[in-house]
């Protein structure tokens, strides 16, 4: 039996043997990162919780792939990240965003206390960056939310560091960009 | 610092806000930053951003996906994951190596051939020599006499 604070290969090895409940802990050790992930690529909750069971899905699917080398989360936020780019050319959002619209989170759901706290600031940042083209949306994610290291984002997203390194320095400067434009 | 980059210097901003930046570039950026009115606010902006970022709510999405998940998986339509395949040892077949044998026993009978044929001149080429080294033999080619005045009885 396997601790449930075991490192999460443990748990993938398991569940490529075809153990559901070794997957049901990944699962659950990974749901709300990929959630918010998705949610702030997709700008929709219910798109979010739907792309969400998706991409776990597809996962279970794709563990026969998954390599030991390979960082399961880093591996999990490439077929997250697929997902959402399949979703977001799927639905012709790639290139529509709206630019007024408030932020289609989980409303005053679960967390009021948190949503109160939600600076003007901070809603301002979460309206700039949906205006953000996706390719900077995702790095920028995985980057400040996520904490990725360039490495990560490289095998997340299948650059080199070097590309990291120049698009995150971009999605930067554009997101500012959009931010004081907002300002004006 | 290279006289010939511009600023801002956008890219290595970033990455010196990432701490992805090697240490001897790290020192000499911190040190052109200090004294550049063009790059020190590109700065500001870059940690702002981040301190942007770190403070954005993070919405639960209040929901069991395990559970969800776990009931689409065992849905007929879902396959369980499968092992890697293996690649597998292919069966013989004579007909795929027909060829290549066929032609194998071809050069060997060619080969065999152009030996023998070869082996054979050899021997058409030694005649001469033999001939040549019937000179020096106590007996002479053809049997004839060299010099027929000394075999000729004289008489005396």
């Amino acid at each position: 039996m396997l601790a449930s604070d075991g490192p999460d290969e443990d748990w993938v090895r398991r569940a490529q043997a075809g153990d559901r409940k070794a997957f049901s802990e990944l699962v659950r050790r990974h749901q709300d990162r990929v959630y918010r992930y998705l949610l702030r690529m997709l700008g929709s909750h219910d798109d979010a919780l739907e792309l969400t069971q998706d991409a776990f899905v597809k996962a279970w699917q794709a563990l026969p792939l998954w390599q030991p080398e390979a960082q399961f989360r880093t591996w999990l936020f490439r077929i997250a990240n697929n997902t959402a780019l399949d979703a977001l050319r799927r639905r012709k959002l790639v290139e529509f965003v709206p630019l007024e619209d408030g932020f289609d989170a989980p409303g005053p759901g679960p967390d009021p206390e948190r949503q109160a706290q939600a600076t003007q600031e901070v809603r301002k940042l979460e309206a700039s960056l949906r205006k953000l083209a996706p390719e900077h949306r995702e790095i920028l994610l995985l980057r400040e939310v996520e904490e990725m290291s360039y490495e990560e984002i490289g095998r997340v997203l299948s650059l080199s560091e070097g590309t990291v390194k120049s698009r995150i320095a971009r999605a930067r400067a554009a997101l500012i960009e959009i931010h004081a434009r907002s300002r004006r | 610092m290279n006289s010939g980059e511009e600023c801002p210097r956008t890219e290595a901003l970033s990455a010196l806000v990432d701490n992805e930046l090697e240490e001897p570039a790290r020192r000499a950026l911190d040190a052109h930053v200090a004294g550049c009115a063009i790059c020190a606010p590109v700065l500001v902006q870059f940690r702002q951003l981040r301190t942007g970022f770190a403070a954005l709510p993070e919405p639960v999405p209040g929901v069991d996906f395990a559970a969800l998940v776990d009931r689409r998986i065992g849905a007929a339509g879902v396959p369980k994951p499968k092992p890697r395949p293996q690649p597998q040892p292919q069966r013989w077949r004579w007909w795929q190596v027909a060829p290549a044998a066929l032609g194998g026993a071809l050069s060997l009978s060619l080969g065999a051939y152009l030996g023998s044929a070869l082996m054979l001149g050899s021997q058409v080429a030694a005649r001469p020599v033999a001939l040549q080294m019937a000179v020096f033999a106590a007996t002479p080619p053809g049997a004839l006499c060299p010099a027929l005045q000394a075999c000729k009885p004289t008489g005396r």
